[in-house]
């Protein structure tokens, strides 16, 4: 199992290459779900327009569920919400992106050369928040409540779902490996 | 020790002193700044959350954890419209459900 270490004031993460290409594919969709499809991908091409035609869309409260989670409202009436929505949100998106960004650079050198090794030089705020973005835009995916736990330890292996829960608890097992760290 | 024989008429002034400032608060910071209980966040993030944006100790920090955990929602902080209004894009940036209103007591 993969492990955080610490290493001064920043960590080390070993992963396998499954691992790897596993986060490198969550940290990409992610970025690009929140706009930014301007880099090179290493799942699948992106359509250059998408994130040029997303600019121009007026601010408003996101459809997708996932969009919704990352960037919710911050208040209840819908007016002063949209407001707070205008001001803050591309800041707020931009701060999740960049985040998302370095994380996936750090991944980018073992999925590159197509091995597991270590990445060194972590910050642990840095893969603290992105960690918990993966897990937040899962936990939509596939609807984790307080009873989810014990539905994936009745899965059966072959069920595709249980892989995609799998990744979900190895998220949350990784951050607090991170946060026993600190 | 001369100030024990004026405790009782000092505790009258204390008092009103206190509602004066607790006035003073109630109108002039009116808003707060709320999080919300999700299944999702780690008991141990939300900790870390707390401490790294609004510098609480770990045990203040563990117990508003707590009462967001407990109750479902915790003011975790209240003041200005605009600092709450930063307060809540912080906690959106680091992945916590945080919403601002103005205090229920006004």
């Amino acid at each position: 199992m993969s492990n955080f270490e610490r290493a001064g004031d920043t960590y080390s993460l070993d992963l396998t290459l499954d691992e790897a290409h596993i986060l490198i594919n969550l940290v990409e969709q992610l970025l690009e779900l929140l706009g930014e499809g301007d880099f090179f991908h290493h799942y699948d091409a992106a359509d250059p327009f998408a994130a040029l035609m997303s600019m121009q869309q007026e601010v408003v409260a996101p459809d997708d569920p996932v969009l919704m989670r990352l960037l919710p409202n911050a208040y209840a009436d819908p007016e002063a919400a949209n407001d707070f929505r205008r001001f803050t949100e591309s800041s707020i998106r931009s701060t999740k992106q960049r985040i998302l960004r370095e994380v996936r650079a750090h991944l980018a050198i073992l999925v590159d050369d197509e091995k597991a090794g270590t990445v060194a030089d972590l910050e642990a705020d840095t893969w603290l928040v992105a960690l918990n973005d993966l897990r937040l835009a899962l936990s939509v995916r596939l609807e984790i409540n307080e009873e989810s736990f014990e539905l994936f330890e009745s899965l059966p292996d072959e069920d595709p779902q249980k892989s995609i829960y799998a990744v979900y608890y190895w998220l949350g097992w990784l951050q607090e490996n991170l946060l026993n760290l600190l | 020790m001369k100030n024990e024989n004026n405790n009782s008429s000092l505790g009258g002034v204390d008092t009103l002193t206190d509602i004066d400032a607790a006035l003073h608060e109630l109108l002039d910071r009116p808003w707060t700044c709320i999080v919300w209980d999700d299944p999702v966040n780690l008991m141990s993030y939300v900790v870390f959350v707390f401490k790294k944006l609004f510098g609480f100790s770990q045990e203040k920090a563990h117990e508003l954890m707590l009462l967001v955990h407990n109750e479902g929602r915790a003011v975790v902080s209240s003041g200005s419209r605009e600092e709450m209004e930063r307060h809540v894009q912080s906690l959106h940036e680091h992945g916590l459900w945080a919403t601002l209103q103005r205090d229920d007591k006004i």
